[in-house]
């Protein structure tokens, strides 16, 4: 197969940069050069999606599709036409099915499968994409809010509530806020080999920090180890290490340090934070949970995360008038805020608000995909087949 | 260990981590049913015992008093003790029934079933009869499981307007003692179907019906009636 063109390269470069109209030129530069390469006409699909004309955009894909029937992330851009564009159910659960078929193992597929089928009224079929997603992908969270919405329509609030939290955890919006809260910036922090790092205070606690956003929790549980054994009343060490027990699931050891952290200074909102979320985990403790994610608020305010987290607690405690409340308030500072967006679903529906609840669903998908560059992946992975 | 004993509170919480740290469930329990014995209510044992037990716990792991694997233990009998601790998880039962289904030939459930199981979590005494349920058996299941309250969803207007037929079943029954509360799109959109229906109270989602649940019950104790 032929290599990418200059033309198509330039394109691809700058719609990557968010530069959206030169890089539309430069895909119509391309098509002049070569009406029959799948992916410009994929990627000048994506592009139209994303200015939101899902027409030419769903033009452009069917094109790709027609010309290459395994470009998976022309079908990606199809599916996201469709369902943008409203009451075409129809036509999107073919073209996810499609995608499901064409990369059998992309969990997303089964993700936007099961809204289009649930749209479609469709409820069964939809759970099972969305247990099929999870299956591929255990950590796709989006599968997993749609559950517990599910089970929220099936059997109420109390068995929904676990899974609203469940995906809360796998969403990556919950640990960028607990490292926004320490105030590190872990994406700037490099992890280095344990033999690399200084023997202070002030650099272990960041590799520790940077080690935990790496999910190499062990490494920065021996660092944490280190700086206690020199001070033991290190308040960040030992919150920090709250937060790794909670990522082990060890809530009664998160509870612990959270708590001696507390004693320590009142004024720690990483400890605050994991003590409310260790908190959460029991359902017979939601009021304690309520009232420090209510602290944390004030804590950390300008962030959406500890409102969304006080808005969890409310649910718990069936006070949904208040927890819809607090999801605004969420919103109003995050409006792309996924897991408010579907908690907002869930308020809507305890007051028969089926209209809000499907609104707020949809933008929910919408925000998930554009933060989470669904289209690179596919679209990548079809470019590097054709590099080989 | 560096904490100080201020008052009993205190000595129960050192007592209580000493019991964690032994992994000794039974000398747990012990301290928080003597704490209870002394007079602490179940809401507070939980802030007043096993919080600053916890705190104490978690100090000793820090400063190196208690290695890791007694630390996991502890947290493995805080686990087991957690429930003799912790406020009761639900509502305590109320004794008030309420009888919930929707229409005949309306198989809408979902605003029905999140409404029941509010109502259930909050501890009444919830017999969901499904959807599509006729008249006749909304006056049978009353009559059956001893229930005053009744909700009836309906989300069509037809459906809605049917409801009438539940009331007048009731009334021909001389069931007049029984709430007749309706939930359902229908009714929010338009109260005048709510009165055409005679109903007690439209339910508008599940805190509404909490409250219309709560307010019929302390009417019928007013009024004397169970």
């Amino acid at each position: 197969m032929a290599e990418r063109s200059q033309q198509v390269l330039l394109a691809e470069g700058l719609a990557r940069q968010g530069r959206i109209a030169p890089a539309v030129t430069a895909c119509y530069q391309a098509l002049r050069a070569d009406e029959r390469d799948p992916l410009v006409h994929c990627l000048l699909g994506g592009l139209m999606l994303e200015e939101g004309f899902c027409e030419q955009a769903a033009t452009s894909a069917a094109r790709a599709i027609e010309i290459d029937p395994g470009c998976a992330a022309a079908y990606f851009v199809l599916g996201l036409a469709y369902d943008r564009m409203g009451g075409m159910w129809d036509r999107s659960v073919l073209v996810w099915q499609e995608l499901a078929e064409v990369v059998p193992d992309l969990a997303t597929a089964y993700v936007q499968l099961g809204e289009a089928l649930c749209a479609a009224s469709f409820a069964d079929e939809a759970v099972a994409a969305w247990r099929r997603a999870l299956e591929i992908d255990p950590r796709e969270p989006r599968a997993m809010y749609h559950l517990a919405v599910a089970a929220l329509k099936r059997e109420g609030m109390a068995t929904a509530l676990p899974g609203f939290r469940k995906a809360g955890e796998l969403d990556p919006s919950q640990d960028e806020f607990f490292f926004v809260l320490t105030g590190y910036d872990v994406d700037g922090l490099p992890t280095l080999g344990m033999t690399e790092i200084e023997a202070d205070r002030t650099s272990r606690l960041r590799a520790a920090h940077a080690f935990a956003a790496n999910d190499e929790l062990f490494k920065a549980a021996e660092l944490i180890r280190l700086v206690l054994g020199e001070h033991a009343d290190d308040i960040e060490a030992i919150s920090l290490m709250a937060h790794l027990y909670l990522k082990q699931e060890s809530v009664n050891e998160a509870m612990a340090c959270a708590l001696r952290a507390l004693t320590l200074s009142t004024h720690t909102p990483t400890a605050v934070y994991a003590l409310g979320v260790a908190f959460a985990r029991r359902p017979a403790l939601a009021d304690h949970a309520a009232k420090l994610f209510s602290v944390l608020t004030t804590m950390a305010a300008g962030h959406a995360m500890p409102h969304v987290l006080h808005a969890e607690s409310l649910l718990a405690l069936q006070r949904y008038s208040n927890a819809g409340e607090a999801y605004r308030a969420a919103l109003a500072l995050d409006p792309g805020c996924v897991r408010a967006l579907f908690g907002q679903a869930a308020v809507a529906l305890t007051v028969g608000d089926h209209t809000g609840a499907e609104w707020a669903i949809r933008r929910a998908a919408y925000h998930d995909i554009r933060r989470r560059g669904y289209f690179w992946g596919p679209y990548d992975a079809a470019a590097g087949g054709r590099e080989q | 260990m560096k904490e100080g004993v201020r008052n009993v509170t205190d000595d129960a919480a050192l007592r209580l981590y000493r019991a964690l740290v032994r992994h000794d469930p039974a000398a747990a329990i012990s301290v928080v049913e003597r704490v209870r014995a002394d007079g602490v209510q179940q809401a507070a044992l939980f802030d007043s015992l096993f919080t600053p037990a916890m705190a104490i716990l978690g100090g000793s792991w820090a400063d190196g008093s208690i290695n890791e694997y007694t630390f996991t233990q502890a947290s493995v009998v805080a686990d087991q003790i957690m429930s003799f601790v912790t406020p009761p998880r639900s509502a305590g039962d109320t004794g008030i029934a309420v009888l919930i289904g929707s229409m005949h030939r309306d198989l809408h459930d979902i605003d029905k079933n999140i409404v029941a199981a509010t109502l259930r979590e909050a501890g009444h005494r919830v017999v969901d009869l499904g959807s599509d349920v006729r008249p006749a058996d909304f006056l049978h299941r009353a009559e059956e499981t001893g229930a005053r309250i009744v909700i009836v969803c309906a989300q069509m207007v037809s459906t809605a307007r049917a409801v009438l037929r539940v009331q007048e079943m009731f009334l021909s029954a001389g069931r007049n003692d029984l709430v007749l509360l309706v939930s359902g799109g229908p009714f929010v959109a338009d109260e005048r179907l709510a009165r055409e229906v005679r109903a007690d109270g439209v339910v508008r989602g599940a805190e509404s019906a909490m409250r219309l649940v709560a307010r019929a019950a302390l009417e019928r104790l007013a009024e004397g009636r169970p």
